[in-house]
């Protein structure tokens, strides 16, 4: 772990593009390169909006604030330079691209990471090493992304992507949700293998419950609540709010 | 006093024009042009009172009066004197059973593999197949697959038809390779007639691709092209056309598959260019265990027109077909489609499909999508679907997330989307020459081969 700021949030508004919502009210967040962050909070706090806003999502508009990652202002860059920068988001929810293989998609996005031209056998030697590493079936690569998948091999197909294009920053939206505990668990190993591979890897999760945290061991924990990062600590951070909810923040908005 | 105007007679397509093409023909053909005149006299140019025309104005998109009759000469029967085009699109293709050229009308080229020439296939121009296989061409050509009663254009091509192909295949003899037919026509203010007639006997089966490429036109020409397929019992066929002409053509095309016992009778329809183009396609399940497929596949850009009419006639019971046709409109182009699966009295146990998707990648394009069932069974399976659909945001957010730019991105979408109908029918070589007929249309970088 270094010292130098490798990503940088200050004072971050969002709102959402088309209406006058805002969701972000503020967000301050500073991750050093190699932590594994935690980002909890209830549902509605902006949790997966600011993982959204991070990566470019074109529904949300940046009203106020800055973001610098690897000093680099973002904001500016659309999804894909920002992908290109180093930037990863493991999706809640991942898209169906009907007729699009997966072999075909990674390999098209590889290229777009690339400045060569790809070689296609170094292409298959990689997608295979990484499915090897995530113990996947190769024939899972020719199936068209996401399209009829269940919800485990939507998120494993997520870590895949994120295997092959070996981000700076994983940003990891509610990766576990929808899962069941044995799923969880070879999602989890996953990126503890990728980590394992790559210390280097920042990791931000975006969760709802504690049990991710327990496969997925983080450096810092933060609580979200109304749009702000109302508290930072380490993993016990995590145990509490497993024991004791946001009562304190909610019974503080509710007295106004 | 008042003479009778007959719509669509003009100085140039008219009965002496008709009397001029039957020179040096057998009787049986002049009297069967001059009867197809006949009715084309008699039948009015369709309108867009027309349900089957609702979305077409003929008055507004095709200026008959405007055409001549195509009077460029043949060019030779040499490689160097093709088009360019032409070769570029031939040297492309992978190996073939036989090919023909055609180029403004003219059949310039044909060639057969010798073994399959032994075994009585043949390829030829129709026009030569009048003096060598009259019996097959008089029982067949404008008879029972598109006669001249059909319509107004099926009129006009069977009185004004000047060459076209001819393929048969005789009783159980099965091509490997497919046999390819590369059409150009570059010849402007012209109106062409051209025709296929092929015949597939019992248990005997060949693949078909027609591509159909042209010049850019300043002034309009219609290219008429009327198809004619007969598959016998337990006979395969595959009819693919490919329509990659410059626009300013008006490109009309009038098919009719005739599909008995157990055979099957594939068609795929794919429709780039051209300015206005119109299909109208019906499948004939003629007997039991008969199976068609029908893909269709269009890109529109600019101001591109296509209207695409198909028909699924389940007069046998115990028959399956099964349509697909997809597309993707950019610029200010449109789409209609039309569909209808009729499944006659006593057609029970019949399978029948029909799907039309489209998806519209610019503000300006527009779908319009009209299945339609029309069912005097009552023991079969059928549906009907439509969807008009856009870009979806969260598909390209998704794919700029991996760091694939937004055009690469759309191209992605677009080409899964459009690649499930060539999947279905991957002939080799057409898949890559359509991906890369829209890859070209789509601008931009090209995608990884």
């Amino acid at each position: 772990m270094s010292d130098t700021p490798f990503l940088t949030i200050r004072n971050l508004h969002a709102s959402v593009a088309e209406e006058e919502l805002q969701i972000l009210k503020g967000v301050d967040l500073e991750l050093k390169a190699g932590e594994i962050h935690a980002i909890m909070g209830p549902n509605g706090s902006g949790k997966s909006t600011l993982s959204k806003v991070l990566a470019g999502h074109p529904g949300y508009e940046v009203t106020e604030g800055e973001v610098h990652f690897q000093g680099e202002d973002i904001l500016e860059m659309e999804p894909d330079e920002r992908s290109q920068a180093g930037i990863f988001l493991a999706f809640q929810y991942p898209v169906e691209i009907p007729g699009v293989s997966i072999a075909n998609f990674l390999r098209t996005a590889l290229q777009a990471h690339s400045e060569e031209e790809l070689d296609l056998f170094d292409f298959q030697d990689l997608l295979l090493e990484k499915m090897e590493l995530l113990e996947m079936d190769p024939a899972f690569a020719e199936r068209p992304v996401n399209d009829g998948f269940s919800g485990g091999e939507k998120k494993r197909n997520e870590i895949l992507q994120m295997a092959c294009l070996q981000p700076a920053l994983a940003l990891m939206d509610e990766t576990d949700s929808g899962l069941d505990i044995d799923a969880l668990q070879i999602v989890a190993n996953g990126v503890n293998k990728l980590k394992e591979e790559n210390p280097e890897m920042t990791v931000l999760l975006i969760t709802h419950y504690q049990r991710l945290l327990n496969y997925i061991k983080p450096d810092f924990v933060h609580v979200m609540f109304d749009g702000r990062i109302v508290e930072s600590g380490g993993p016990e951070v995590a145990l509490r709010l497993e024991q004791e909810g946001y009562r304190d923040w909610k019974e503080a908005e509710a007295a106004g | 006093m008042s003479e009778k105007i007959i719509e669509g007679v003009t100085d140039a397509l008219n009965a002496e024009a008709v009397t001029a093409a039957s020179q040096g023909e057998p009787e049986w053909l002049a009297t069967r042009r001059a009867e197809a005149w006949a009715v084309y006299e008699d039948t009015p140019m369709p309108t867009t009172r027309l349900e089957e025309w609702r979305y077409t104005d003929l008055e507004e998109k095709l200026d008959l009066a405007a055409l001549a009759l195509g009077s460029a000469p043949a060019i030779a029967d040499d490689p160097a004197a093709y088009p360019a085009e032409v070769r570029e699109a031939m040297d492309a293709d992978h190996e073939a059973s036989g090919h023909l050229v055609m180029v403004d009308g003219h059949v310039v080229h044909t060639d057969i593999d010798d073994s399959l020439a032994a075994k009585g296939v043949v390829l030829s121009s129709l026009k030569a197949a009048v003096e060598t296989h009259p019996e097959l061409v008089q029982k067949w050509l404008a008879t029972e697959a598109v006669p001249a009663t059909e319509g107004k254009f099926p009129a006009l091509s069977a009185a004004l038809w000047t060459d076209g192909i001819f393929l048969y295949v005789p009783r159980g003899v099965r091509l490997d390779l497919p046999v390819r037919v590369t059409r150009y026509y570059a010849e402007e203010g012209v109106a062409t007639f051209s025709r296929a007639l092929i015949v597939a006997e019992t248990t005997s089966q060949v693949s078909y691709v027609d591509e159909i490429l042209g010049a850019e036109m300043e002034k309009q020409s219609l290219v008429s092209t009327t198809v004619e397929v007969v598959t016998q019992d337990g006979a395969q066929v595959q009819y693919v056309a490919v329509q990659r002409m410059g626009k300013g053509a008006f490109y009309q095309s009038h098919q009719r598959t005739l599909a008995y016992r157990d055979s099957t009778l594939d068609t795929l329809n794919v429709n780039l260019g051209a300015s206005v183009s119109r299909v109208d396609l019906n499948a004939q399940l003629l007997g039991p265990n008969a199976n068609s497929d029908m893909l269709g596949l269009y890109f529109g850009d600019e101001d591109q027109h296509f209207d695409h009419n198909t028909s699924q006639d389940h007069v046998s019971p115990h028959a399956n077909s099964d349509l697909l046709y997809k597309g993707a409109l950019d610029g200010k182009s449109k789409a209609v489609f039309r569909g209808i699966i009729r499944v006659h009295p006593g057609a029970q146990q019949t399978d029948a499909y029909q799907t039309n998707r489209n998806l519209l990648l610019s503000e300006d394009a527009v779908a319009d999508s009209l299945p339609n069932l029309e069912i005097a069974a009552d023991d079969v399976k059928c549906s009907h679907g439509a969807t008009v659909g856009q870009l979806s945001e969260e598909e390209l957010f998704y794919l700029q997330s991996r760091g694939i730019p937004k055009q690469i991105a759309e191209r992605l979408v677009v080409m899964g989307f459009l690649g499930e109908v060539l999947s279905r029918l991957p002939l080799g070589g057409v898949v890559e020459k359509v991906t890369r007929a829209i890859d070209e249309k789509l601008h931009g970088p090209a995608l990884l081969d």
